[in-house]
């Protein structure tokens, strides 16, 4: 027993290193502050918030959260002008997806923050299935 | 025969481990997402837990494909299994359908059944192993 907890201490040492290697160098590093909002909160901010449908053209046009734009990977550049036609200092986009699995939100968020600058950019937590669920 | 057949077991789970923590190591941040999105743990720690975890899975499979550490590299292997486990039941018990993300960004699979049959084969595995130490 002795062996195996010495073993495993050593092995857990081990693996701090590289982990604090990840942490400063690695590309795609977590951030330490989370950028899923709840809809609870995202609904608090009112007509502040601009809803971004980050899910297929198909399901954005079958259905949406009222006054959401769409904006995908796929349809980026058909996408990003009539997001930033709504968008004016000020505005909170809130990026959303299908499921809480999906990472579409997250990919068209990150865009937006990196290549757009937009500095206010949120990730729905749960996306479309918890507005529907919400909102029946 | 038992000693061969111990070390191709402990080979395959070993190299198993390697691989799962080193698509892990990839995408951090997707890592990160995916272990808030069990709502067990805060961001912060999820984002600390993301950028350790992978190198420990891929530390310890390493230990126990060649047999240094190995003794503390099964009790680590086998203590995260049952953690996943934990994980995987009070996310489904709890009304949380998401992708495991044990493989990183190529598990999506949310059902329950198969990631669970699959955890217990690695954890007899796993016993396998600790009762061939024992042995020896």
């Amino acid at each position: 027993m002795r062996r195996l907890i010495r073993q495993a201490l050593v092995l857990l040492l081990i693996a701090v290193l590289p982990a604090i290697g990840a942490g400063f160098f690695h590309p795609k590093r977590p951030s330490w502050t989370s950028d899923e909002v709840q809809l609870a909160t995202a609904q608090e901010w009112g007509d502040k918030v601009l809803w971004i449908d980050a899910r297929s053209a198909l399901e954005y046009d079958t259905q949406h959260i009222p006054g959401a734009l769409h904006l995908s990977e796929e349809a980026w550049d058909d996408g990003l002008g009539p997001v930033l036609d709504q968008w004016e200092p000020g505005k909170i986009v809130v990026v959303y997806c299908s499921t809480l699995s999906c990472e579409t939100s997250h990919e068209v968020a990150k865009r937006l923050r990196e290549e757009v600058q937009l500095k206010e950019v949120w990730v729905l937590q749960g996306g479309w299935e918890v507005w529907r669920r919400a909102h029946p | 025969m038992k000693t061969i057949g111990s070390r191709i077991l402990a080979v395959i789970i070993g190299g198993l481990f390697i691989y799962a923590g080193g698509l892990k190591a990839l995408d951090p941040a997707r890592f990160a997402t995916d272990i808030f999105h069990y709502r067990l743990l805060p961001w912060s720690v999820s984002a600390l837990v993301a950028l350790y975890l992978p190198w420990l899975e891929m530390i310890a499979g390493v230990a126990l494909m060649t047999r240094r550490a190995s003794l503390g590299a099964l009790g680590i292997l086998s203590a995260l299994m049952l953690v996943f486990v934990f994980a995987t039941l009070s996310a489904k018990f709890r009304g949380i359908d998401i992708a495991c993300g044990c493989f990183g960004s190529l598990d999506k699979s949310t059902d329950l059944g198969p990631i669970l049959l699959r955890d217990a084969a690695i954890l007899a595995g796993l016993g396998w192993l600790f009762r061939v130490q024992r042995i020896q």
